[in-house]
């Protein structure tokens, strides 16, 4: 097993430290991220996975600077995305990050490869009509090019989402269930295709999932639970997520009262690393 | 289901916003203009109750009746001043008073004259000290020529004090007078300017001739005002019916001068009203765009409601009641609203020196009309969208993207397309048909075309965008594209928010034609026509007889021809009529005669405009009984005469018409001076501005400068006009603010993707103003294009009213095309700052 946190820098594309995460206030107050320490490899498709509330959205979203955290660091391809402004992070997701959406990820006025090549259109970038073709035959909507998203499948405007993700050559892309209202055969289409972006294309993913079987086309698989990282897996397979599942259920009582004996105030500094969180129940 | 709807209303409050603010608008329009006619008409009705206090009046019978008359007021023979003395001898009559009218021009302290113009009335009156509705309130009575009393609020506008010398033209002469006295009526006088004189002096001046227009009667104690009248009957008859002259109560005489009063604000607050119709039209896109658009959003709530056994009635029902709470708050608010202009109004006329009476009278009808026309406005307006979503089956309602579905669009583009062909084709036939009333036809035919072009206008929404859209779309990459998405996915909901403005933008673009067509066409006639070298004109339109005199002896004046005007009867009807010299025609005028010729005027024949001999069926040799307060003539018709210079029906030489019209009723409209031959024209003006420098009122012009006179009045007109249909265009702007703001929520996720994706604040700023700009462009587009269209046919169809010359002020235009796209920016600013303040996160996990 590779340490979750890289302490090289080398091999990673979007890294965090201490991350917290707190909505509300007082009484009200929820810790959706409470203390992450994660790296996400360079050439990698990384799924995020974990039961509902446990944080897994919000970590992308602070990932992709989309959220701000209340502590920590934020790094993505080099840069300290929490302590930007809105124009930087404009600037940002434009030209580093792209995004693929559970739903609604087109603009309804625009056509399939207006929408691909949207981001391009924003930056004012020019297209490199090559690659352009390399995506598009990628996802196979050579002939729905021209077609607009309500004549266009739940799969196949999924596929022309990612194809717009990829298009502006980002350093990472992040996708928010992107499989999450599509039937089995769909999933596999866009699954498939962001796996070979990885494998063919050379891009990196994450992507935050609760289906095993789409997380058994990533690399490596994170856990979350209740706002902290408990464990990974890596080259998995449906039956291996869906075992690590099993298992973190049950673990989960044995890490909160794990959490509660390492924590006599509050949480750790942030920057410390969390090697605890390594010692989590994974399953090999 | 009423409460859902109630608490609907509340947890949106923001969507309806705007459209109370509509209702609320439109509303103050109404309300505003029936208290404003109210208030003017107590503030009239409470200075008849106090000046016309008589108990009875003799007077002249009705020579042409009040309706007949164009300026509304009965024209009467006058009664003899001698017959002031049989009625007070008769048994029971206290004092018989005669009233001694006439025009004059108070010269105030600032050197110019007081209330000179257009607005209300400047005249003099005899000062009776037995008239109990006169008060002299510090001063004495004026005794003599030379002294004057001035009625309280003429010396506030004035300047003037007891005791300080004036000046005044009276009788057609510069008098000079001291201010004697200061006399109040008891009442605000509504602006008049009233200068009393003493009896023997308004005498002399206003009735040289012995006849005055009435005689005030007041009984001698409590005789009720019918038994005066009998007794004057009574006593009298025989010498009365030989003067035809008549005896009315007073209260009969109060009641004629209220429903004269009535008549006049009758017609103001119509064309009050008219805009504020347009106003509440416009608005009414606006409430149906709101409800559409909420509808809509809320598609899945109705769904909800009518899977758990709502009716569609329920559902409908539910959203007709949201219009009602909108329609009657935003009425409620717009009678104060009202209210405040009102009170605004009366500020600004009482600081323009018209004083306006006490309170701005709310009555139980003006807040009922003004609520039930919001009311219904709104709840009609929200009719349709209402129905739409009754009918909507929960199982498509449920649906996650849920397409407009545009059922009726077929029928209403060819039910749009017929009545614009319709339209265009009435319009046509009238402008080129030889109809006798082209003026039914061509109304109907614009009609036709306005809501021809409502209805299919989002048929050709997607196009027209597309082009208008175009530079945007190359320039701004892929800002314009995005935009221009935005503005035509939903076509019936760009339409409605652009028609709004394309209401009040083709009466703008019509009145630009109409004002200017109509200055160029007075120029052309007066270059046509005039050839006289110089013109006087008076502020008060009426030159005194003594400028005219002195200056027609000034060096280098050739000739100084006078045109006189005054109403007489022809045939029994009323005409205006005009008394020259007959060498005007050689000199000063150059007219167009159809037939016969006009030297004849010389031997006291008559000359009749084309359009009143065709309208009559006279002819030259024909005879015409024309009668004048003063005598009856027979006259001979000696040419037809074809002028706009000269606009009315009859043409008299000075002998006849002043056997016609007594010289105290005459009215000097223009003088129209020839130079001597040498002379030079600026020596020759600027002796005679000397002349006419103390007359105040009087001014000398040339052809150009008459042009330019004109045409400032026209000017005038169209800034009043804009300025009434400025509240449609503020209204319509709304509407944008309000499409934009609700298109906005609506697309809030799509807004949350563009930010994912990069876009930034100001980009996304710039995409919202686009479609504004784009939507008011439209809007303005389809306007200035139908009113030009439309106004464009005027001149052919009124060429005879002296609309002759077709002029499109094209760089007038622009402006207002600049305008719309200024208003696009305005409308844009608030949706488009809260388009990008919407947080990325927020927006792109919005339910």
């Amino acid at each position: 097993m590779r340490a979750l946190v890289d302490t090289s820098g080398e091999g990673q594309i979007a890294s965090a430290r201490g991350l917290v995460k707190t909505y509300g206030k007082g009484e009200a107050a929820v810790r959706a991220l409470d203390g992450v320490d994660v790296d996400f490899a360079r050439g990698e498709l990384t799924a995020i996975m974990g039961p509902s509330g446990s944080g897994k959205s919000t970590l992308m979203h602070c990932m992709a600077g989309l959220d701000t955290p209340t502590a920590g660091t934020v790094m993505v391809d080099g840069e300290d995305v929490g302590r930007m402004s809105q124009r930087r992070l404009t600037r940002l997701r434009r030209t580093r990050l792209g995004f693929v959406f559970q739903a609604f990820n087109l603009i309804p006025t625009l056509t399939a490869e207006e929408n691909i090549t949207l981001p391009l259109d924003i930056a004012r970038g020019t297209l490199d009509r090559a690659w352009f073709d390399t995506v598009v035959d990628a996802v196979g909507l050579r002939d729905r090019l021209d077609h607009r998203p309500t004549e266009l499948s739940g799969g196949q405007q999924q596929r022309v989402a990612c194809a717009r993700a990829l298009v502006s050559r980002p350093a990472v892309v992040f996708a928010d269930e992107p499989t999450g209202n599509l039937d089995s055969r769909s999933s596999g289409e866009v699954l498939g295709f962001l796996r070979r972006s990885v494998d063919e294309l050379g891009q990196s993913v994450v992507m935050v999932t609760h289906d095993p079987t789409a997380a058994s086309y990533a690399h490596r698989v994170l856990f979350l639970a209740d706002g902290r990282l408990v464990g990974e897996l890596e080259q998995p397979t449906t039956e291996t997520v869906l075992d690590a599942l099993r298992d973190l259920g049950a673990g989960r009582e044995a890490a909160d009262h794990d959490a509660s004996l390492a924590r006599p105030s509050g949480h750790a500094a942030p920057g410390t690393a969390g090697a605890r969180h390594a010692a989590g129940p994974v399953p090999r | 289901m009423t409460r859902v709807a109630l608490r609907g209303i509340r947890s949106h409050l923001g969507r309806f916003l705007l459209s109370v603010l509509a209702v609320l608008l439109g509303v103050a329009f109404v309300a505003g203009t029936f208290s404003l006619r109210t208030m003017m008409s107590s503030t009239f009705s409470e200075l008849v109750e106090t000046s016309t206090v008589g108990d009875a009046y003799v007077r002249g019978a009705e020579q042409i009746a009040a309706a007949a008359s164009a300026d509304m007021a009965a024209v009467r023979t006058g009664v003899p001043l001698d017959l002031v003395e049989e009625v007070a001898a008769v048994d029971g009559i206290g004092t018989a008073l005669p009233e001694i009218t006439g025009p004059i021009v108070l010269v105030g302290a600032d050197g110019t004259a007081v209330a000179a113009g257009n607005g209300p009335p400047s005249f003099a009156l005899a000062l009776h000290p037995e008239e109990p509705s006169t008060e002299l309130v510090a001063g004495r009575a004026p005794t003599g020529l030379g002294e004057v009393a001035l009625e309280t609020a003429t010396l506030e506008a004035s300047g003037l004090a007891v005791g300080d010398s004036a000046q005044v033209v009276l009788g057609g002469e510069l008098t000079p007078v001291d201010v004697v006295g200061e006399v109040s009526f008891g009442a605000p006088v509504a602006g008049a300017t009233i200068v009393f004189l003493d009896p023997v002096t308004a005498t002399e001046v206003f009735a040289p001739e012995g006849l005055v227009t009435s005689i005030a009667v007041y009984a001698e104690g409590d005789l009720d005002e019918e038994a005066v009248v009998e007794r004057l009957r009574a006593a009298l008859g025989p010498t009365l019916d030989g003067l035809d002259a008549e005896v009315a109560t007073g209260e009969a005489v109060r009641d004629e001068t209220r429903a004269q009063v009535e008549q006049i604000l009758g017609f103001v607050s119509t064309f009050l009203l008219v805009f504020a119709a347009i106003a509440l039209f416009v608005g009414a896109f606006i409430i149906a765009n709101t409800f559409q658009m909420t509808v809509r959003q809320r598609q899945r709530e109705f769904a909800m409601l009518r899977a758990i056994g709502a009716s569609p009635a329920q559902v409908f029902t539910s959203i007709l009641v949201q219009a009602l709470v909108v329609g009657m708050l935003g009425s409620a608010l717009g009678v104060g609203a009202g209210v405040g202009l009102v009170a605004g109004l009366r500020e600004v006329f009482a600081r323009m020196g018209m004083e306006l009476s006490g309170q701005i009278p709310l009555d139980g009808f003006t807040v009922l009309v003004s609520v039930l026309i919001g009311t219904v406005v709104s709840v009609a307006a929200a009719a349709v969208p209402a129905r739409r979503a009754a009918l909507t089956p929960p199982v498509e309602a449920m649906r996650d993207d849920v397409a407009a579905h545009d059922r009726g669009s077929v029928i209403r583009a060819v039910v749009g397309g017929l009545l614009l062909a319709g339209g265009v084709a009435a319009v046509a036939v009238a402008t080129l048909g030889e109809l006798d009333e082209p003026g039914m036809l061509l109304g109907a035919g614009a009609a036709g075309v306005v809501i021809g072009t409502l209805l299919l206008a989002p048929t050709v929404v997607p196009a027209a965008l597309r082009v208008l859209a175009a530079p945007a779309v190359l320039a701004l990459r892929p800002l314009g594209g995005l935009a221009r998405g935005n503005v035509t996915r939903n076509p019936r909901r760009t339409a409605s928010t652009a028609g709004a403005l394309m209401i009040g933008m083709a009466l703008v673009g019509a009145a630009a034609v109409l004002a200017t067509s109509t200055q160029a066409s007075t120029r052309a006639i007066v270059e046509n026509e005039s050839t006289a070298d110089l013109l006087l004109q008076s502020a008060t339109m009426a030159v005194p007889a003594e400028a005219a005199r002195e200056v027609g002896e000034v060096d280098g004046v050739g000739a100084a021809d006078l045109l006189e005007v005054a109403t007489v009867t022809v045939d029994g009807d009323a005409r205006t009529a005009i008394g020259v010299e007959a060498g005007i025609f050689t000199r000063a005028l150059d007219i167009t005669v159809v037939e016969g010729a006009l030297e004849s005027l010389a031997d006291g024949e008559v000359a009749v405009q084309r359009g009143t001999a065709e309208d009559e069926g006279w002819a030259v040799g024909d005879e015409l009984e024309v009668r004048g307060a003063a005598g009856t003539l027979s006259l001979t018709v000696g040419a037809i005469i074809d002028s706009r210079a000269i606009g009315v029906p009859l043409v008299l030489a000075q002998e006849q018409y002043g056997e016609l019209v007594p010289a105290g009723q005459s009215v000097i409209d223009s003088v129209f001076i020839t130079l001597a031959t040498g002379a030079e024209v600026e020596e020759v003006r600027a002796a005679i501005t000397e002349v006419i420098t103390p007359y105040v009122v009087v001014t000398v012009l040339d052809n150009e400068e008459f042009a330019d006179q004109i045409a400032d009045q026209v000017d005038q007109i169209l800034v009043i006009l804009y300025a009434l249909l400025g509240l449609s265009i503020v209204i319509a702007v709304l509407g944008i603010v309000n499409t934009l703001a609700l298109s906005i929520a609506e697309r809030t996720r799509e807004i949350g993707l563009l930010r994912a994706v990069g876009l930034g604040r100001f980009q996304l700023a710039t995409v919202v103003t686009i479609e504004s700009v784009l939507t008011a462009v439209f809007g303005t587009l389809l306007g200035v294009g139908i009113g030009v269209g439309l106004a464009a046919t005027l001149p052919t169809v009124y060429a005879d009213e002296g609309l002759t010359t077709l002029v499109v002020p094209w760089s007038q235009l622009g402006v207002v095309l600049g305008l719309a796209v200024v208003v696009g920016v305005l409308a844009a600013v608030w949706p488009a700052v809260r388009a990008a303040r919407l947080d990325v996160l927020d927006a792109v996990s919005y339910e």
